[in-house]
């Protein structure tokens, strides 16, 4: 077990490390040259500069959008983002191995906020799973990931707690740790190739969806030759969002008359 | 053309994984990341890296000169992707070069601070401007894309010979410089291999190498491209390369004889087999088969002597570079640790990578290969691995690129143990007392070069000195015990004017004078930790009694010099210290400016030691760092 942790804390961290950082790198600098491409390519090139920093800024304080739909949802939900990104960056054990490995360290918090906060994370996380499984419309939009990375994430917060706060024996330490090692390692290797590649992408989000999200030069026309719509009208006066079933339609007609 | 993108996606995991060993080195240094030594200094990255990169782009010059200077005009359409070649080569020597350096970022020291008397000073000043006429040589092609900067690229064009004649005086400068490079080592490189006239053998070995070179490249990216090869040119080619390594070998074995040293391929040692293998892979066997036109003019003949032939140069390059060193260098043979091997590889790889960007993107071919990420648009198709579309041919090629750099650089990364990343430490170099009673002989580490030092006179100079009238006549008298003080500091419990090197103990290293293991071990002062430390705080030094509480000895009255830590200063430093400082004050007050000066201590002659006892002296030395006095 000893042999085992020291592969997870060593060359297994460097590989995890690695990935999670260049990996995240590689996805930003894709996303950024597929934006310019898509910006060039295309005949529109007006873009709402102000109104788009503005958006991404906001986007990136989640005050602003907490209540706009299901508020106890996006509350739970930056509760558990705070605990989650704090945590393993600040905690004052994690910061004295970096210390130890490399030479230098960083600002740390205490441990008795580390407590409250992990103890925040492991509440919180069933908390949003349940969330997105109880709800129909969520659970319609979910992907298998959505699943189970929350309940992945949690499981180091778990460890961590245990080994730091219960006298267990030394094989359950040890065991305890190895879940905390591995089940880490596993997390930094999914950053970048799961949807948890948002916590480096979040920032672009907003803004490459303003400046990349442009077509072709008469791409629309050709759209509409394709779906066979070009002797029809193709706007609506007054458009309605969502999707308008037969029946409403004809439901609408009859009031009409 | 998944040959292309195959071929593309090893090189990028290739310069991924020395993207890892690279930060590496610049991480925990030279010693811990290579296996390069003081007895061996120039490893494999410069026999491979510089030496025989230098030579693989000996094609440039080569080509340039038939098609310029001697209008061979059928030569023209191989000139831009020799040229090509050649510039990427060098930079990848340059590169190269910034990972082998100690302080690569004192490489321009070379063009400020001459050297005219060093071979490498002339190699790293032509490289340098070598460089600087082959890109301007090639700048003029890629610019044929930019029309607003035509009037560029017509200047430049205009200036297109004498470029080439620079280029072929530089790359005959360095290319047989490299060679000069060795001529110190006469006792080093094997006979069979050290001649003086090394600089003409690299010099007609770099252009049969560069001829070989254009000849494998071509084929290469022939198949690479699935583009007719030429074939019928190349063999021409050949032709004259068959003169220049029959050339080569003339003046080999020629030199060999006139030295007197064919005798030696009568050995049985490994460096005459090496001999052999070498010569028949890099000359024989690529002479005959280039001497029959059938084989010359064939496809699978130029593949085998051109990668012959390359092969076997860049090995002679290894050869005279290291590999024939290794009698000589003592008891550890250096072997190439991983990181070196994958950093040259990823070096090559790397320009690899831009020569197959500059061939797609401008024109080196007379007709530009088809992009292969250009390939008219398929209907979407879902990779197996990840289940879904990676996008048109061009994102598709960016991701699988970027992701074979990041998994390679991450493996990397993990094979850098920590067993590279520790410190091997300095060797202990322990001090002996000093001999002699009124001058003593100062000589720490007992190899022979010290300082006689006149303590009776020191002692005498320095006391105080009283002036009497007795009966009239003025006598001067010294108290020689009030000077001890000045120089001895600090006593040895119980003793009194202890010696320097009671505390000074090592020659080059600082020394625990306070011996906090021996305080408290049961077999020394048997002290707890509480005697010293005060309760509560840390069990640090700032945190523990002074020593003289205990020690009322231990700092003689008069004393100047105030010791505030526990450990102590090398012996060279302290002696350095004290005597440099004093004879400067005094410098001034006796008005002798050269006091202070290295020459008015260290005036002994060398005593003479005779080889023998000094390679005794020096044997158990050898292979790790040696400080000559």
């Amino acid at each position: 077990m000893e042999a085992w942790l020291e592969f997870g804390r060593g060359p297994l961290f460097r590989i995890s490390f690695t990935l999670m950082v260049l990996g995240s790198l590689r996805i930003i600098i894709l996303q950024i040259i597929g934006m310019i491409e898509a910006y060039n390519r295309s005949a529109d090139k007006i873009v709402p500069w102000g109104d788009l920093w503005k958006k991404t800024f906001s986007w990136l304080i989640p005050i602003f959008n907490i209540w706009r739909k299901r508020p106890v949802y996006s509350v739970i939900s930056v509760l558990f983002h705070i605990g989650l990104i704090l945590v393993p960056l600040f905690l004052a054990a994690h910061v004295l191995l970096w210390k130890n490995s490399v030479g230098f360290g960083w600002f740390h918090i205490s441990q008795s906020l580390a407590d409250y906060l992990t103890l925040l994370v492991i509440i919180t996380a069933p908390l949003l799973f349940l969330m997105r499984v109880l709800n129909k419309n969520s659970r319609f939009i979910s992907r298998t990931q959505d699943f189970v990375i929350p309940l992945l994430l949690v499981i180091p917060f778990i460890t961590g707690y245990i080994c730091v706060n219960s006298s267990i024996s030394a094989t359950g330490y040890q065991v305890m740790m190895f879940f905390h090692v591995y089940v880490g390692n596993l997390i930094m290797i999914m950053v970048p190739f799961t949807k948890i590649a948002h916590c480096v992408l979040m920032p672009f989000s907003q803004f490459v969806t303003g400046v990349g999200w442009k077509f072709p030069k008469g791409a629309g026309d050709k759209i509409i030759a394709t779906l066979g719509y070009g002797n029809k009208p193709t706007w609506f006066d007054n458009p309605r969002i969502g999707i308008v079933t037969e029946a409403e339609t004809s439901q609408e007609q009859e009031d009409k008359k | 053309m998944n040959r292309v993108r195959n071929f593309k996606l090893i090189l990028w995991m290739i310069t991924g994984f020395a993207a890892a060993a690279g930060a590496a080195r610049y991480i925990f240094g030279l010693g811990p990341a290579t296996n390069l030594t003081d007895a061996t200094p120039w490893g494999l990255w410069i026999g491979f890296d510089v030496m025989s990169g230098v030579a693989l782009a000996a094609g440039g010059f080569v080509i340039t000169a038939s098609v310029y200077i001697f209008k061979l005009d059928k030569f023209h359409e191989i000139t831009r992707p020799a040229v090509l070649t050649a510039f990427l080569g060098y930079i990848a020597v340059a590169v190269g070069l910034l990972f082998d350096l100690g302080l690569p970022w004192n490489i321009w020291h070379m063009i400020i601070y001459w050297n005219p008397h060093s071979p490498l000073f002339e190699v790293g000043w032509c490289v340098m401007l070598y460089l600087a006429v082959l890109a301007l040589e090639f700048i003029p092609v890629p610019l044929e894309e930019f029309p607003r900067l035509g009037a560029i690229r017509n200047f430049l064009v205009k200036f297109r010979l004498p470029l080439v004649i620079i280029g072929i005086a530089l790359s005959t400068l360095h290319q047989s410089s490299l060679g000069s490079l060795f001529l110190i080592m006469p006792y080093r490189v094997h006979p069979l291999w050290y001649t003086s006239i090394l600089p003409i053998l690299f010099f007609i070995s770099a252009i049969g190498l560069g001829l070989m070179m254009v000849t494998f490249e071509s084929n290469f990216t022939a198949w690479l491209y699935k583009r007719k090869p030429e074939t019928a040119l190349l063999g021409q080619l050949g032709n004259a390369a068959r003169w220049v390594f029959i050339l080569y070998l003339v003046v080999r074995f020629g030199d060999l004889a006139a030295r007197g040293q064919l005798g030696l391929l009568n050995g049985s040692e490994w460096q005459v087999k090496l001999f052999w293998f070498e010569l028949l892979i890099m000359a024989i066997i690529p002479i005959i088969m280039l001497s029959i036109p059938k084989v010359r003019n064939s496809l699978g003949g130029q593949w085998t002597y051109a990668i012959m032939g390359v092969t076997g140069v860049v090995l002679n390059r290894i050869d005279v570079g290291g590999l024939t060193h290794i009698d000589r260098t003592g008891s550890g043979v250096y072997l190439p640790m991983w990181t070196e091997i994958v950093i040259s590889a990823g070096v090559v790889s790397l320009a690899a990578l831009v020569f197959l960007f500059m061939v797609e993107r401008f024109k080196i071919w007379e007709k530009r290969p088809a992009d292969p990420q250009a390939e008219p648009q398929t209907l979407p198709e879902f990779t197996p691995v990840f289940q879904t579309w990676l996008g048109d041919p061009v994102i598709a090629a960016r991701t699988r690129y970027s992701l074979a750099f990041v998994l390679a650089t991450a493996i990397g990364f993990a094979l850098v143990t920590h067993d590279v990343a520790k410190s091997k430490g300095v060797d202990p170099s322990p001090v002996q007392r000093s001999r002699g009673s009124d001058t003593l002989w100062v000589d720490g580490n007992t190899d022979g070069f010290g300082v006689a030092f006149k303590h009776a006179y020191h002692m005498k100079i320095l006391g105080e000195t009283s002036i009497d009238t007795v009966e009239g006549v003025e006598t001067v008298s010294v108290d020689v015990n009030t000077s001890c003080a000045l120089c001895h500091h600090m006593n040895l419990p119980r003793d009194q004017n202890s010696g320097c090197y009671a505390c000074h103990a090592d020659m080059y290293s600082k020394t625990d004078a306070m011996k906090h293991e021996w305080h408290s071990s049961p077999q020394g002062a048997n002290l707890a930790c509480r005697d010293c430390h005060a309760k509560g705080g840390p069990k640090s030094a700032d945190n523990a009694k002074k020593c003289d509480v205990c020690h009322s000895d231990l700092f003689p009255s008069g004393a100047t010099i105030k010791v505030e830590q526990y450990e102590a200063l090398s012996y060279t430093d302290a002696m350095h210290t004290l005597c440099v400082d004093c004879h400067r004050l005094k410098a001034d007050d006796v008005s002798r400016p050269d006091l202070a000066q290295c020459a008015i201590c260290h005036s002994e002659q060398r005593s003479f030691v005779d080889e023998n006892t000094l390679a005794g002296r020096y044997q158990n030395l050898v292979g790790k760092s040696l400080i000559l006095p």
